[in-house]
């Protein structure tokens, strides 16, 4: 359909071009919901205050984690606080997510998770049975991905001022050797694996609140993804590109996200993602695209082409991972854009999420 | 159980590709509205203008009722949303639409009780729970969402529930096709129906297009494959010289629409004179407010709103665009004053808005070939 | 009401239409259950429909059906 472009067009689409390679600037009077959605929004406060005001070199590369070296020893850091409602959902709670969310930050750094801090908001009147369900949660999963607890701080606030409880936490992990991840390292012809059906854990989440009038049964996807991670840097180190886990925003986001960093363009074939036909299904209904859907449990990684098969199978051995893809390729042009082949045959851009997370407009 | 599946089927898919390219003569450009939003989305999530010809082109239509709605009518809206005791609730859509000094959204964030609802029926609910509240329902949509609205009114007036209002900005479609027809410029071949519109209003209301316009109309499903078969009906008539209402949805629509439904809608609502469309100016007789025997659920009667009309700014060319008179890059203010981040148009506010649409992926359309 | 993604669609302006089968007729205030395409049950007002059986195919716009499928192919 594009055919030849008069100079006019094309002077329009530079001029659109030149405004979205600008560097966002923060001018919103006010925080709504949309800054802590993940998408443009979100990015903008990033880019446009955090890293201005506070951005001295790591964090500049605007990553999850972070690391330092320390007398020699290269460490990965990482923080993150859980707000979540209903605080127990299918397959998980607040207290297990907030262990795998900052433990799975250091494995898609490639990073050992060693230890985290635990930072608890509780609100006035919180029944105390609740926090020992939570409390148990977090040791059970802080076992299970073997982090210790090395210490924390409590707050109450005043009923109304907190859902239950929101729980910050902290880690700190051991970059692995093998490790040789970047957000810009991705290169034409790498290739895109996902670690297993995509979208369980946001689809759980929605329809455990009740809001709508759907039966099904789905469960989160809340796990550790070090061994996960760890299998794909003893099956594929040197080829091993970037991993990302897929939270909020979804698998698209973080295509989206890594297509701009590398200056790549990345194809998806829809046909080729894993996903749970119950969750498509309920996806379906709510009008909801699973690929933005949030995981906690599913991460996407970027492998050179000589090592997608080690890398592949090597995944599809861990436990959990079972159903792990490729669900496509990078390529040249046009950069910084993610495209998707559909099941029916057709391509269509697959865009960063337009700003919040509540429907699109049309 | 399994609805819609062959209707999505990638080889059926590319059949019927075929057939369209086998039917376009070379030389020839072809615009097609799909006059409905529904079709808008199917064709961008599966991608269905890629399977296209490059000679036909698909034009986005008025058929968004979330973006059709003035500004003025938005910072009513949110006017009502900010009233002590009220709990105002729509559908999400319109949560993120610009009034002249911000969202629903906005106004949420400053307090207002705005809540998301998929069903009317859900708002309802909402008053019986909370007696001691207003519950204001904020109705949008076409003939598909107003029998929704009016059963909803039906039922709170059944059951005598005096805390529920309403404040109506149903529209109807065909006053804005016939605007669209009605012009001289306009550069259009044929028209894609809206087919859910049709299981209410039936498929005879839309036979003034090929009558006194001579422009064909295929009524069509939602599914990919509905839109490539309703495409190649078009083209076909095209072709042949014929100029028709046909019906590709008629696994759905009946001939007569629901006649139930209209019954009950011609019983909550009545007409009123004329009603502004955001790029298309006022429309006469183009929308429904409440009957006076539903006078008391009028949110805009138990509270007075501004009312004041915010016109559309004068640089934008939205009508020419829905028009197919001007591409979006050809708008005196695209990219420039009007982006998606602030947008001035119809056609920018909604992300699969022409100027949107392209304002996003125009780029990709452009490379095409070499991707 | 902050949902974990984006719709994708809006419900009125894409005039979604969900396909559905009823399987318990109608109470007394209308509403009847219905199942989706996944097989769960949601609450449907069928009021604005004609003699609706168990078994029917139904097309469900904001909670309320307003086609039956399959019923008019000519």
């Amino acid at each position: 359909m594009s055919g030849a472009i008069s100079e006019r067009e094309a002077k329009v689409l530079n001029i659109i071009e030149t405004a979205r390679a600008k560097r966002a600037r923060f001018r919103d009077k006010q925080i709504t919901m949309a800054h802590g959605a993940g998408g443009k929004a979100t990015q903008t406060l990033i880019e446009g205050l955090f890293v201005p005001v506070m951005g001295t070199g790591t964090l500049e590369q605007m990553a999850d984690a972070g690391s330092v070296e320390i007398g020699g020893v290269k460490l990965s850091m990482t923080t993150d606080s859980f707000v979540i409602k209903p605080l127990r959902f299918p397959g998980g709670s607040i207290g297990e997510l907030a262990v795998n969310g900052t433990v799975n930050d250091l494995a898609m750094s490639g990073a050992r998770p060693v230890g985290l801090t635990l930072s608890l908001i509780l609100e006035e009147g919180l029944d105390s049975e609740v926090l020992r369900e939570e409390v148990e949660a977090i040791a059970a999963a802080a076992r299970e991905a073997g982090v210790e607890i090395l210490g924390g701080d409590t707050k109450v606030v005043e009923r109304g001022h907190a859902d239950g409880m929101f729980i910050c936490t902290t880690g700190i992990g051991h970059v692995d050797s093998r490790a040789t991840l970047s957000p810009a390292g991705l290169k034409p012809g790498d290739r895109i694996l996902v670690s297993g059906t995509i979208a369980d854990h946001g689809t759980a989440i929605m329809l455990s609140r009740g809001e709508f009038e759907l039966d099904a049964h789905i469960e989160s996807d809340t796990c550790s993804l070090w061994p996960a991670a760890e299998s794909l840097l003893a099956a594929a180190g040197p080829e091993l590109r970037c991993m990302r886990d897929a939270t909020r925003g979804g698998v698209a986001s973080v295509l989206n996200e890594l297509a701009r960093a590398s200056g790549v363009a990345i194809v998806v074939r829809e046909r080729d993602v894993p996903i749970n036909p119950t969750v498509a299904a309920a996806a379906e209904l709510l009008g909801i695209d699973p690929m933005y859907v949030a995981n906690e449990g599913k991460f996407v990684a970027f492998v050179a082409p000589e090592g997608v098969d080690a890398a592949l199978a090597a995944l599809r051995s861990v436990p959990g991972c079972e159903a792990a893809a490729e669900i496509g390729e990078v390529r040249r042009e046009p950069p910084g854009m993610v495209l998707v082949e559909t099941s029916f045959g057709g391509r269509r851009v697959m865009d960063q999420l337009v700003g919040d997370p509540l429907p699109r407009i049309c | 159980m399994k609805f819609v599946d062959e209707y999505r089927d990638a080889e059926l898919g590319r059949a019927v590709a075929g057939e369209i390219l086998a039917t376009v003569e070379a030389g020839r450009h072809y615009k097609l509205m799909e006059v409905c939003g529904g079709h808008t989305h199917s064709i961008y999530r599966y991608g269905v203008d890629d399977l296209l010809p490059e000679n036909v082109e698909l034009v986005h239509g008025p058929g968004c009722p979330v973006c059709v709605i003035p500004m003025g009518r938005l910072d009513d809206a949110i006017s009502l949303a900010h009233q002590p005791n009220v709990i105002f609730t729509c559908f999400g859509d319109m949560l993120r639409v610009p009034g002249s000094h911000g969202t629903l959204l906005d106004a949420k964030a400053e307090g207002a009780d705005v809540r998301m609802v998929y069903s009317p029926l859900d708002a309802l609910r909402m008053a019986r729970e909370n007696p001691d509240r207003d519950v204001i329902f904020f109705a949008i949509g076409f003939e598909t969402t107003a029998p929704s609205t009016a059963l909803t009114l039906k039922r709170a007036r059944a059951d005598g529930i005096k805390n529920f209002f309403c404040m109506c900005n149903h529209v109807m479609i065909l006053p804005p096709l016939r605007a669209l027809l009605e012009s001289p410029d306009l550069r259009l071949d044929g028209f894609i129906g809206p087919g859910h519109v049709c299981t209410v209003v039936g498929a005879r209301p839309f036979e003034f297009i090929p009558v006194d316009y001579n422009k064909p109309i295929v009524i069509a499903g939602f599914e990919p494959l509905d839109l490539l078969q309703a495409i190649q009906m078009i083209l076909l008539q095209l072709k042949e010289g014929r100029c028709e209402v046909e019906n590709q949805y008629a696994r759905v629509v009946p001939n007569d629409g629901n006649l139930r439904a209209l019954e009950v809608m011609s019983e909550v609502f009545a007409l009123r004179p004329h009603f502004e469309w955001r790029g298309l100016g006022f429309i006469s007789q183009s929308a429904l407010k409440l009957s006076d025997a539903y006078a008391d659920f009028d949110a805009e009667l138990r509270y007075s709103v501004p009312g004041v009309r915010v016109a559309d700014p004068k640089a934008c060319q939205c009508g020419e665009v829905l028009k197919g008179v001007i591409k979006p890059w050809e708008c005196k203010v695209f990219g420039s004053a009007c982006t998606p981040e602030h947008a001035i148009g119809t056609c920018m506010v909604s992300p699969e808005g022409a100027c949107a649409a392209y304002y996003n992926f125009g780029r990709f359309a452009r490379e095409r070939e070499v991707v | 009401m902050e949902l974990e993604a984006p719709l994708e669609r809006c419900i009125t302006c894409s005039d979604e239409g969900l396909p559905m089968r009823v399987v318990s007729l109608a109470d007394e205030t209308g509403q009847a259950v219905c199942v989706d395409e996944s097989g769960a049950d949601q609450s449907v007002a069928v009021d604005l429909l004609e003699s609706v059986a168990i078994g029917d195919d139904i097309l469900v716009h904001a909670g309320v059906a307003i086609a039956h499928m399959g019923r008019c192919r000519v």
